[in-house]
């Protein structure tokens, strides 16, 4: 008997003997490494903490089917041999409940004038053991939506970090198993620290890293016989036929984007019950909503952001509307961003194949039969995906720099408020924190009061000081906002999403369209075209209103008329005698306004609806879709891109919008219910 | 009713600084109910005095021989509207409330006593009471908005005190309630339940059921009863299927769905089929 070298070359294969997990499980556990594995709990197999060889399911097995699960006592040995329970290591590398921000200060500060902060996380380092090759596949997923974007989730990035990784190479598929089909698996490639194969009286164990190495250097290994070798690679070739391929995925994403308006849909929708259980077990979902906790007085505030899912009707709400009110809809949203768009997005597939969304859905409903319904394969022949080409192992990561956070809360001032309509209040707010100063035009920020929601709210206008927002009072937040007094503090974060392009509108005539509050994500940019005056052929703004009332910044539009810099027409669904403007819809207007259409850029902000209705009178009159811009409104609850609320095809509005041109969006634009 | 079980009509928002100079005027009332969404709020021992401190708790029969009738900032309404008197009353205390809360199965679907609902109510009359003629009650029993405009429901048998406490919160501080409408298996994945449907294929209405009450029987490895009602777009029908396909007889379902909020549509509707 031989120790393993301990500076053991990634590669390395060793025999274990199964009588050694326990001294494993121990080795695992130094440097007060909390060790995770599988365990028989509640009737099934969950992830739980793991203190010795007695927690794991010996001789147990777990009988997958949809809409089912069974354990099963086989009174064997053998350790590992069950498919995945409900429980994925999400569970620990991203929880479902997560305190996000405190208001800090004291006791004995008014809530107004505390501030936001994160709150120091104590975070033990982690073994995860028995993670199977589509769970680390689903990692790998999570470390690139939640971790290598532009704004990293700090708190998954720190949960990830250290951890240890021993893979457990699957000897059984389970009923609902399709990773074969997704080219995730049942072979562990790498992205392991050490990877077991369990064999009659043992396992093989293969060294992925030298911290995997260093694990096994205490224990008493052999290196592995070939038989012992060839024996564990038989296994897991057993199991890739065993499961087959169930599910052709060649070209599965352009299908399902092209199958849009598919009647299935409503179909689907008469079984699904969106109780959400599909995308809470998914391994790969990421969306989560912030939730406010306070005292009675809102004095105690913290937020917490907490697992959600896009099968809830409150998760593409937004003040006055829903995006998706029918469940399928959302059934829809799930399956065409997990085996669609995300890889659009993210680069590879949202699904890795693990198939507990079939197993847990209390009805049954298999994933794989939906996609062949809703999105079938040109021809009938079942092609096996080759083997994913290996995406590049994920480096540790570093530390995460607070410029990095990108948008950190700033105590900004009230200077100046200006009420705008009987609903709608101008704010200025003072602050030298210069990327709010510097922002773009439609960059847009959200402001947070104690014990209180952060709506996104436009930038209406940029100072040298500061900047301005123009409120709508829509909801409760809004209200506390317009209430705001001079001197009294307003804490943002910000500037977030791509703004307008301006550069777009360089010599060109420029046609700027919108209604009632639309106006205010657009002011910033008027500003800059004004600036920019003896560059731009001609600049039209064309403004609707409900009635001559609901019109913002009435006196600034006033001089702005006289002084000729920019040609504006107004117009107003409703009025009264005093009104000596025109009455009708915007669309109207820019119907008749004299263009060199071919040379037109057009800003346009608006309801959906009256988006639509523009940009058909646009495309008429021939302005092409790369030079119509919109900005769209989603429910966001982050604002950079990690929440997953304003899921737009492969956009996140926030980040990537929530400015987009016609021929970005393609058919994402104007498809209800997206 | 909207998501949160705020309706969606405009009424105005609550002000931030709503509280001062005066405390808001709060009335508990209660028609046919057992009392226990009431005492949820008693129960309340380490909220109750900061509750007290901020509201003035003006009309609440259960805690206080303060009578009032209104007028109320905030109304609690708990019990089902079952007599005649009933349905004049709450019209008129309607009148006197700013923002009405409807709490409870009872106020906000009718209760378990809406089983009357579903059956024949002079063959209940007849077979209960020794002399039915004295007993003046309608033959259903209705939730308070079936009467009047409800600003809010908080549902449950009993409901939440937790939702309650966010409600007032809302109230004192300007936030919308956070009173999701998801179903309770959100919580339990949430919590890291196991699901008794799949794992133990027991019958739980937790899928249809909207959360309140963090997925307390789940918890303790039994089936939801539908405490807290069908949650929006609730697909009963599925759910009614899938137990028939597991073998569960139609009668079988069909009291699963008639508990405390039979009233409410979307369980109705499954009852009427099945028994």
């Amino acid at each position: 008997m031989v120790a393993a070298n301990p500076a053991g070359d990634a590669g390395e294969t060793y025999f274990l003997r199964r009588e050694l997990v326990n001294e494993l499980i121990q080795a695992l556990a130094t440097d007060d490494r909390e060790v995770i594995g599988p365990r028989v709990e509640d009737g099934t197999i969950r992830l739980g903490p793991v203190s010795s060889a007695v927690d794991l399911p010996r001789g147990v097995g777990l009988d997958n089917a949809p809409g089912k699960a069974r354990l099963v006592e086989r009174g064997d040995d053998r350790l590992f041999d069950q498919p995945v329970g409900p429980d994925s290591w999400k569970r620990w590398t991203f929880p479902p409940r997560v305190t996000q921000a405190v208001w800090t200060d004291g006791d004995g500060t008014p809530a107004i004038e505390r501030r936001l902060e994160n709150p120091p996380r104590q975070i033990t380092k982690k073994a995860f053991l028995g993670v199977r090759a589509c769970e680390i596949a689903a990692l790998r997923v999570h470390d690139r939506v939640l971790a290598q974007g532009p704004t990293p989730d700090r708190d998954y990035a720190a949960r990830r970090r250290d951890n240890l990784i021993v893979a457990v190479e699957c000897a059984v598929a389970g009923g609902t198993c399709f990773c074969a089909s997704m080219g995730t698996g049942p072979e562990v490639r790498d992205g392991f620290d050490l990877a077991l194969s369990e064999i009659d009286d043992g396992f093989v164990v293969r060294v992925g890293t030298p911290a995997g190495a260093a694990v096994l250097a205490g224990l008493p290994v052999n290196p592995a016989t070939d038989a012992q070798f060839e024996h564990a690679q038989a296994s897991a070739a057993r199991v890739r036929e065993q499961m087959g391929v169930t599910l052709p995925t060649d070209g599965l994403p352009e299908r399902l984007i092209a199958a849009a308006d598919s009647p299935r849909w409503a179909e689907i929708a008469e079984r699904c019950i969106a109780c959400t259980n599909c995308t809470l077990v998914c391994p790969t979902c990421f969306c989560t909503s912030v939730g406010q906790r306070s005292d009675l007085d809102g004095q105690a505030a913290s937020s917490e952001r907490t697992w959600d899912s896009c099968f809830t009707l409150d998760f593409a709400r937004v003040a006055g509307g829903n995006f998706r009110t029918r469940v399928s809809d959302r059934y829809r949203q799930w399956l065409t961003h997990k085996f669609g768009t995300w890889t659009t997005q993210f680069g590879s597939s949202g699904c890795v194949g693990c198939g507990r969304c079939i197993t847990w859905c209390p009805v049954g409903i298999d994933v794989r039969d939906e996609l062949m319904a809703v999105a079938p394969p040109p021809e009938a022949a079942v092609v096996a995906r080759p083997m994913i080409e290996a995406l590049p192992v994920v480096a540790p990561l570093p530390p995460v720099r607070h410029e990095q956070h990108g948008t950190p809360p700033v105590k900004t001032t009230v200077v100046d408020t200006h009420r705008e309509t009987h609903d709608t209040v101008t704010l200025r707010l003072r602050t030298d924190y210069q990327p709010l100063i510097n922002g773009k035009p439609g960059q847009f920020v959200m402001p947070s009061l104690p014990a209180g929601a952060s709506p996104a709210i436009s930038i209406s206008r940029f100072h040298n000081d500061g900047f301005s927002l123009t409120v709508r009072a829509a909801g409760a937040s809004t209200a506390r906002i317009c209430a705001l007094e001079r001197g009294e503090t307003l804490t943002v974060r910000g500037p977030m999403g791509r703004g307008w392009p301006v550069e777009q509108a360089l010599g060109r005539d420029v046609m700027v369209i919108t209604g009632g509050i639309g106006l205010a994500p657009l002011r910033p940019l008027l500003d800059w075209l004004i600036a920019n005056r003896d560059h731009i052929a001609r600049i039209q703004l064309s403004y609707g209103a409900r009635t001559p009332g609901d019109r913002l910044y009435t006196a600034e539009l006033d001089t702005l008329l006289l002084s000729g810099v920019i040609d504006i027409a107004q117009t107003v669904d409703r009025a009264g005698p005093e009104w000596l403007g025109r009455v009708g819809v915007v669309t109207q207007v820019i119907d008749r306004i004299m263009c060199s259409c071919d040379k037109t850029t057009a800003f346009i902000c608006g309801p959906e609806r009256m988006m639509q209705a523009t940009v058909d009178v646009l495309h008429e009159r021939g302005v092409p879709d790369e030079r119509i811009w919109v900005t769209l409104e989603r429910h966001m609850d982050c604002g950079v891109g990690l929440c997953g609320h304003c899921q737009l095809g492969r956009f996140f509005v926030c980040k990537d919008g929530p400015v987009f041109s016609l021929a970005e969006l393609g058919p994402a634009f104007g498809i209800e219910g997206l | 009713m909207s998501v949160t079980g705020i309706a969606p009509h405009p009424r105005p928002q609550p002000n931030p600084r709503w509280a001062t100079p005066r405390r808001p005027r709060v009335g508990v009332v209660k028609f046919s109910s057992c009392d226990g969404c009431q005492l949820t709020l008693l129960d309340m021992e380490d909220e109750l005095l900061a509750i007290a401190e901020r509201f003035d708790i003006v009309e609440f029969a259960e805690a206080t021989s303060n009578r009032s009738h209104g007028p109320f900032d905030v109304l609690f309404v708990e019990g089902s509207v079952s007599t005649d008197e009933q349905a004049e009353e709450i019209v008129q205390l309607r009148r006197q409330a700013t923002t009405l809360v409807a709490i409870g199965a009872c106020a906000t679907s009718g209760g378990i006593q809406a089983l009357r609902n579903l059956g024949d109510d002079d063959a209940f009359r007849n077979s209960v009471y020794p002399r039915p003629e004295w007993i003046a009650a309608l033959p259903t029993s209705k939730p308070v908005s079936d009467y009047v405009a409800v600003d809010a429901e908080l549902y449950g048998c009993p409901i939440s005190g937790r939702q309650l406490l966010e409600l007032l919160t809302s109230l004192t501080v300007g936030r919308r309630p956070q009173l999701p409408d998801e179903a309770v298996c959100a919580e339990c994945k949430r919590l890291g339940n196991t699901c008794v449907l799949v794992a133990g294929g027991e019958s739980c209405l937790g899928p249809v059921t909207r959360t309140g009450c963090g997925a307390l029987c789940p918890s303790f490895d039994r089936g939801c009863y539908g405490c807290f009602g069908p949650r929006e777009a609730a697909n009963t029908v599925s759910l009614a299927n899938w137990f028939g396909e597991q073998g569960k007889g139609g009668s079988e379902v069909a009291r699963e769905f008639a508990k405390f909020n039979v009233g409410a549509p979307a369980f109705r509707k499954i009852v009427e089929r099945e028994r």
